[in-house]
């Protein structure tokens, strides 16, 4: 007896033994058809008894277990089947004979026995055999379930004879002493009629009765022939026996207690195969009341033939406990015996069992430690397999899973232990995944996501490393990828810097044959391997999605956005629509992206691998939109700190966007990870709307592009920059060119500016531009240029901020001073007589060369194509940096009058602070040339300018303005209409460059009054014919001249009364003038006048006349008396025309 | 004298592991594993029992050919697990027993830590010294 039945059940003892066998060449396929048949009657109710008959089958079974047979029935063979092919007559007689040889083998034990022949027909058929049954073929053949029956019947009778035989063995005959195999030499020449060896006859008969018993369905008769034995044995110390019929009376009493069955799957069947299980409580409960007898009572020598149904007794029955208790002291028994471990082994298992059902774990985990030390002779390797994986099905039982995981992984070692000659890997593999809840380790990395894994990560490593080997040898690449990539995942934590490079080494090594994937693996067995996302290889700890770059960032017309905001609400604010804001900003992130046009997203990535971490095809996962993912591929330095990674796609359709994850390939394998599932990752939102196409522009100039960038200012990041520099005063023009690349037809653009530094004054506009040229040329197609023209006027103070006042009014050459001489005839003084403070010129000369910049803003809005309908537009800033180098300065600046009262000279000292030769030229005027850093006087006669014609500044402006900034305004429109008269106009011949040079910031109040006409007009007439200039007026001599003087009062007030002195007098060229002229010239009447007082725009005029005696240049000096000149008036105002009268002789 | 000392979460993963260094460390994983069998075996039916009358320590949880196992719990179903040598018979239920009361008082000052993480791993250098101590302690 060597080879334990590891299915065995305490039920067992009940069943009778039936071995099917095939005879001759029977297909596998077609013997196990008919086995199953077979296998369906299992048990039998004979039909004249309430008893039921259990047949246990099995196709094989080893003889020398049927050697003992006599010690438990159970294991006898006492039926045998045998299944054959035979096609004709003539193979019949050899088929037959084979039958009988069979026959041979479970010889001594059998009771009967059946041949089934298919395919056999004609007149060898038609003899009508007791034990053979024909059948034409495999699919014909319904009665066989018939003949089982039958053959089950003719077994029940022979046992049921054999039972009748062996229990009414009277004690005067010799009872024959029942041996296993291996005690047969142990008895020889023992003394046979000693007392001792006949009780030991008698109980080992007993047990064998009881065994009998059982087995013919008489429960209650087979507990008191064990109880017998028990005591028979247990006083002649025969321990084999007696352990043999205390499991006996164990699987008695079991049967008693659990109709169900213990042996799992047996037990079922036999549930299913009728109500018998019920039928069987109710025939013995009734009787289990009624009547207790003690067994002392039955008579040790004589075996009463009808101890059976009246005698039913719960009390002979052992309780649960005792059960356990029992085969705690058969086992014992059995142990004794080193040939009886097999036995040993299975009485183990079949308590364990009982005590499954009976949830004692602790107890049975007990029985199955000592199961684990039974050792049995060498066991090959498949028997060790079968024990470990039966060990690790009885744990489980009993709840123990992980030790049951561990027996299963020892028994899926073993189906591949290097003495196998075939290692069966898939055995291996299944074995091992079985495992797996076990080590509660599940294959899915969902489970792995909610924090740092906690588990036995030595141990579940061990396991996975286990089962990537596994697959690997199976021959399934995929798998092990699977596996192993699922290794990296989960155990990253837990794997030293050494392990980490050997897993990538052979993940990347398997990866080479079979790249891992993302698409579920199922097992044969139906087991879903999920795929694994490599979530920390990278580890990404950011994810920020990026606004396109402000050029190209889309913007919502204004109106728009205000008819939104007011749809929304009609309050300004409300803090239960702003909480709700707040909760929709977590999801929707407050900017757009735009249809077409490429999209970043930024993470931060983290590499925990010792090594340099490749990852390829890295690109993002969206949803909602159509999206052209960019891969891009990076490698990160072994341990790096957060890295950051910008991802970029382009949305192709509009709507909005969901960055779900991102997709990556490391070591081979492709990962899609889902920001869902990612731990401890900091998204600031990852909804964005995108919204239709826009045209995209794209600028250049003719100017150089310029290193500097402006200083941000207000926010407006600026695309480009082009830098030029300027002298003082010039213009320059500036050619953009707009140069469509996007897609979308560019169909509207509006320019505006904006000066960035305001230190400087400006005068004039800096920047001017006419749109409507470049209009003209819309919409301009994708790949279309236009072009703008944009002027750059650089426009600031040419005075060089010296206290100009001051010196004015030391200058000799000043205001109220009648000039004498015209200042054309005044010659230009050199430069070094005219300054004497030449040293402090040239420092100040020094501090003004120095650059001054102007920064300006030129800002293109732009819109086209399907963003334009819905209202989006575009902003591109061009930044615009102007050096400005000073050209001229006006050192200073004075007047002097000019002979006629309505014109004045304006003096300019104006300085060339460049280094080249520069010409000045004014309206109506000569050049000027003037070298390198000279200065030079400059007159131009002007024309006073009448201030008030011009129109006040704009009256809405000026009424909130406060009287300061209006005079400063007024004064500035009077510069501006100065500078426009002038017109002083400079050029550098050697730079072929010019400009404008402005006097507006250098006029004061004090130059500004010289330049007014008077408000006071004075006009003297002379014969009726106005006099001023130069231009002398004629008259005849000897005739009264009427001498007119008219004032015009056009200031705000009235003037006057004036007293005038009329002065005549000769200018004879050399310095004298002759006042006495009493003799040539006489007043025809008072040389003095009386002028009214005028009031305002009034006029008024007084008469006097002169007469000339002689012919010759007089000049009319007009005086105000010195009393009746208002004092608070300005000179200036009472400054009359001189006159000169050339009187002639009259032609007769 | 123990060759392994094991604390174990409540929910039965690995708080601290330790064992003779020389040893097939695995092997002393998988005993400590299997060994939870039992401590789940022996709590639940302990569960019935009052909560005071509790006795914490649970005895030895099995043997092996060289190896004993004992098991210990606190009352907020943390296990302690040691593994001695079944050679060292000298061993005696109470030194045992004490072992185990030194490991809980360990354990205690370790969960006072403001900064230890319930759950995390066991980094303690005290405790990892007391655990050294106890190992290495000549029978």
């Amino acid at each position: 007896m060597s080879v334990p039945d590891y299915m065995q059940c305490a039920e067992d003892h009940q069943t009778l033994l039936v071995v099917v066998q095939p005879v001759g060449i029977v297909s596998e396929e077609n013997f196990f058809r008919i086995y199953k048949r077979i296998c369906s009657v299992s048990q039998l109710s004979m039909r004249d008894s309430q008893r039921a008959l259990f047949i246990r089958y099995r196709h094989h079974y080893p003889p020398e277990n049927n050697e003992w047979g006599d010690f438990q029935t159970h294991r006898k063979v006492v039926g045998l089947i045998t299944i054959t092919d035979c096609f004709s007559a003539k193979d019949w007689p050899q088929t037959f004979e084979k039958f009988h040889v069979q026959k041979e083998i479970y010889g001594s034990t059998l009771y009967d026995s059946r041949l089934f022949v298919f395919g056999l027909q004609g007149e060898v058929a038609e003899q009508p055999r007791p034990d053979v049954a024909f059948y034409p073929s495999y699919e014909d053949c319904d009665s066989v379930e018939k003949c089982i029956e039958d053959f089950i019947e003719s077994l029940f009778i022979v046992l049921e004879s054999k039972r009748l035989d062996r229990a009414t063995d009277k004690s005067g005959d010799k009872i024959p002493l029942l041996c296993v195999p291996f005690e047969k030499k142990d008895f020889v020449g023992l003394d046979t009629d000693s007392r001792h060896y006949k009780k030991r006859c008698q109980g080992r008969m007993r047990k064998h009765v009881g065994d009998l018993c059982l087995q013919a369905g008489m429960l209650q008769d087979s507990l008191v022939h064990y109880h017998m034995s028990v005591e028979l044995l247990r006083s002649v110390n025969d321990f084999l026996w007696l352990g043999a019929a205390l499991e006996g009376l164990c699987s008695a009493s079991v049967i008693y207690h659990y109709p169900g069955g213990t042996g799992g799957k047996t037990g079922a069947r036999r549930l299913q195969g009728s109500s018998l299980p019920a039928e069987a409580a109710n025939r013995h409960r009734p009787g289990a009341q009624e009547v207790l007898i003690d067994p002392g009572a039955l008579t040790t020598n004589g075996i009463n033939p009808d101890t059976s149904a009246e005698i039913g007794r719960a009390k002979n029955c052992l309780s649960p406990e005792d059960i356990i208790d029992k085969y705690k002291e058969a086992i014992s028994y059995y142990s004794k015996y080193k040939n009886a471990g097999v036995i040993e082994l299975e009485a183990c298992v079949k308590a364990v069992r009982v005590l499954a059902i009976q949830k004692r774990s602790m107890e049975a985990s007990e029985f199955l430690q000592n199961a684990v030390y039974i050792n049995l002779r060498q066991l090959s390797e498949e028997e060790k397999i079968q024990r470990y994986s039966i060990l690790s099905e009885l744990y489980e039982l009993i709840g123990f899973h992980r030790k049951s995981a561990f027996f299963k992984r020892v028994a899926a070692m073993q189906c591949v232990a290097p003495s196998i000659s075939e290692p069966g890997w898939r055995a291996c593999y299944k074995l091992l995944l079985e495992t797996l809840p076990g080590y509660s380790l599940s294959l899915d990395p969902k489970d792995f996501n909610k924090g740092t894994h906690r588990g036995w990560a030595a141990v579940q490593m061990r396991l996975l490393h286990e089962l990537v080997y596994a697959s690997r040898r199976m021959g399934n690449p995929a798998l092990s990828v699977r596996h192993l990539s699922f290794l990296l995942q989960t155990m990253l934590d837990f794997l030293s810097d050494q392990e980490k490079k050997d897993v990538t080494q052979s993940l990347e090594n398997y990866t080479s044959k079979c790249p891992g994937t993302m698409e579920l693996l199922t097992l044969p067995d139906g087991l879903m391997l999920p795929p694994v996302p490599f979530t920390k290889l990278p580890i990404v700890k950011h994810v920020k999605l990026l606004s396109l770059p402000t050029s190209l960032r889309p913007q919502k017309m204004k109106s728009l956005l205000g008819q939104n905001m007011s749809t929304k609400s009609p309050f300004i604010y409300s803090p239960i629509i702003a909480h709700n804001r707040g909760e929709e900003k977590n999801k929707k992130i407050d900017f757009q992206w735009v249809q077409g046009d490429v999209c970043e997203v930024q993470l931060m990535v983290y590499n925990p691998m010792p090594f340099e971490l490749r990852v390829e095809n890295m690109g993002l996962l969206t949803s909602g939109v159509e999206f052209e993912a960019l891969p891009a591929a990076l490698s990160l330095p072994a341990e790096s700190g957060l890295y950051p990674v910008t991802l970029v796609g382009v949305p192709q359709t509009t709507g909005t966007i969901t960055v779900n994850g991102y997709r990556t390939t490391v070591f081979g394998i492709f990962s899609d990870c889902l920001l869902d599932n990612l731990l401890g990752v900091k998204t600031s939102g990852s909804t964005v709307e995108v919204i239709p196409a826009l045209p995209r522009l794209q600028i250049s100039t003719s100017l150089p592009r310029s290193a500097h960038s402006l200083q941000p200012s207000s926010g407006d990041e600026i695309s480009t920059n082009v830098s030029v520099q300027l002298y003082n005063g010039e213009t320059q023009k500036l050619i953009i060119t707009l140069e469509n690349i996007g897609m979308e037809p560019l169909e509207t653009l509006e320019v505006t500016s904006k000066i960035l530094s305001t230190k400087e004054k400006l005068y004039g506009d800096f920047l001017s531009w006419k749109l409507e040229e470049t209009l003209a040329q819309f919409p301009l197609q994708p790949g279309k240029v236009a072009t703008l023209a944009v002027s750059i006027k650089a426009k600031l103070d040419f005075s060089c901020q010296e206290n100009l006042l001051q010196d004015l009014s030391d200058d000799g050459l000043s205001v109220s001073g009648f000039p004498l001489s015209s200042p054309f005839r005044q010659v230009v003084r050199p430069r070094m007589e005219s300054r004497p403070a030449t040293a402090s010129e040239g420092s100040k000369v020094g501090d003004l060369s120095h650059l001054k910049t102007l920064e300006a803003v030129l800002s293109f809005k732009y819109s086209g194509g399907p963003g334009h309908v819905e209202g989006y537009y575009r902003n591109l800033s061009l930044g615009l940096h102007v050096e400005v180098e000073p050209s001229v300065f006006f050192t200073r600046v004075s007047t002097l009058p000019a002979t006629s009262t309505r014109q004045c000279h304006l003096l300019l000292d104006i300085f060339n602070s460049t280094e080249h030769e520069l010409t000045v030229s004014a309206r109506h005027n000569e050049e000027l040339i003037l070298h390198a850093s000279e200065c030079q006087r400059m007159a131009i006669q002007v024309d006073k300018f009448n201030f008030e014609s011009v129109p006040e500044s704009p009256g809405e402006k000026g009424q909130f303005a406060s009287p300061k900034q209006l005079e400063e305004e007024r004064q500035e429109a009077r510069g501006l209409e100065i500078n426009s008269k002038l017109d002083i106009h400079w050029r550098i011949p050697s730079l072929k460059r010019s400009g404008e040079a402005s006097v507006e910031g250098l006029l004061n109040q004090l130059i500004l009054e010289h330049l007014q006409l008077a408000p006071l007009q004075w006009d003297v007439l002379v014969g009726g014919q106005l006099c001023d200039c130069d231009a002398a007026a004629a008259c005849p001599v000897g005739d009264p001249v009427r001498l007119e003087v008219r004032l015009t009062n056009q200031s705000p007030r009235s003037v006057g009364p004036f007293a005038l002195t009329v002065v005549p007098f000769q200018d004879h060229q050399n310095g004298v003038r002759n006042y006495d002229l009493q003799d040539t010239v006489s007043f025809v009447g008072s040389s003095t006048f009386c002028l009214e007082a005028v009031q305002p725009s009034g006029q008024s005029a007084c008469l006097g006349a002169l007469l000339f005696l002689y012919t010759g240049d007089f000049f009319l000096h007009i005086r105000f008396q010195e009393d009746s000149r208002s004092k608070e008036l300005p000179p200036s105002w009472f400054c009359l025309p001189s006159v000169h009268v050339r009187a002639l002789e009259v032609q007769a | 004298m123990a060759v392994c000392i094991a604390v174990i979460a409540k929910e039965n993963y690995p708080l601290y592991i330790r064992s003779t260094p020389m040893e097939n460390e695995l092997k002393f994983h998988y005993m400590v594993h299997t060994s939870l069998d039992v401590v789940d075996e022996k709590i639940s039916a302990m569960g019935k029992a009052l909560v005071d009358q509790r006795e914490l320590y649970l005895g030895l949880l099995y043997p092996t050919e060289d190896y004993k196992v004992y098991g210990y719990v606190t009352n907020s179903k943390v296990k302690f697990v040691m593994v001695v040598d079944s050679s060292n018979t000298a061993l005696r239920d109470n030194e045992i027993r004490s072992m185990f009361r030194k490991l809980h008082n360990s354990y205690t000052d370790v969960m006072c830590n403001p900064f230890y993480n319930p759950g995390d791993r066991i980094q303690s250098r005290v405790f990892d010294n007391m655990v050294t101590s106890m190992m290495i302690q000549v029978c």
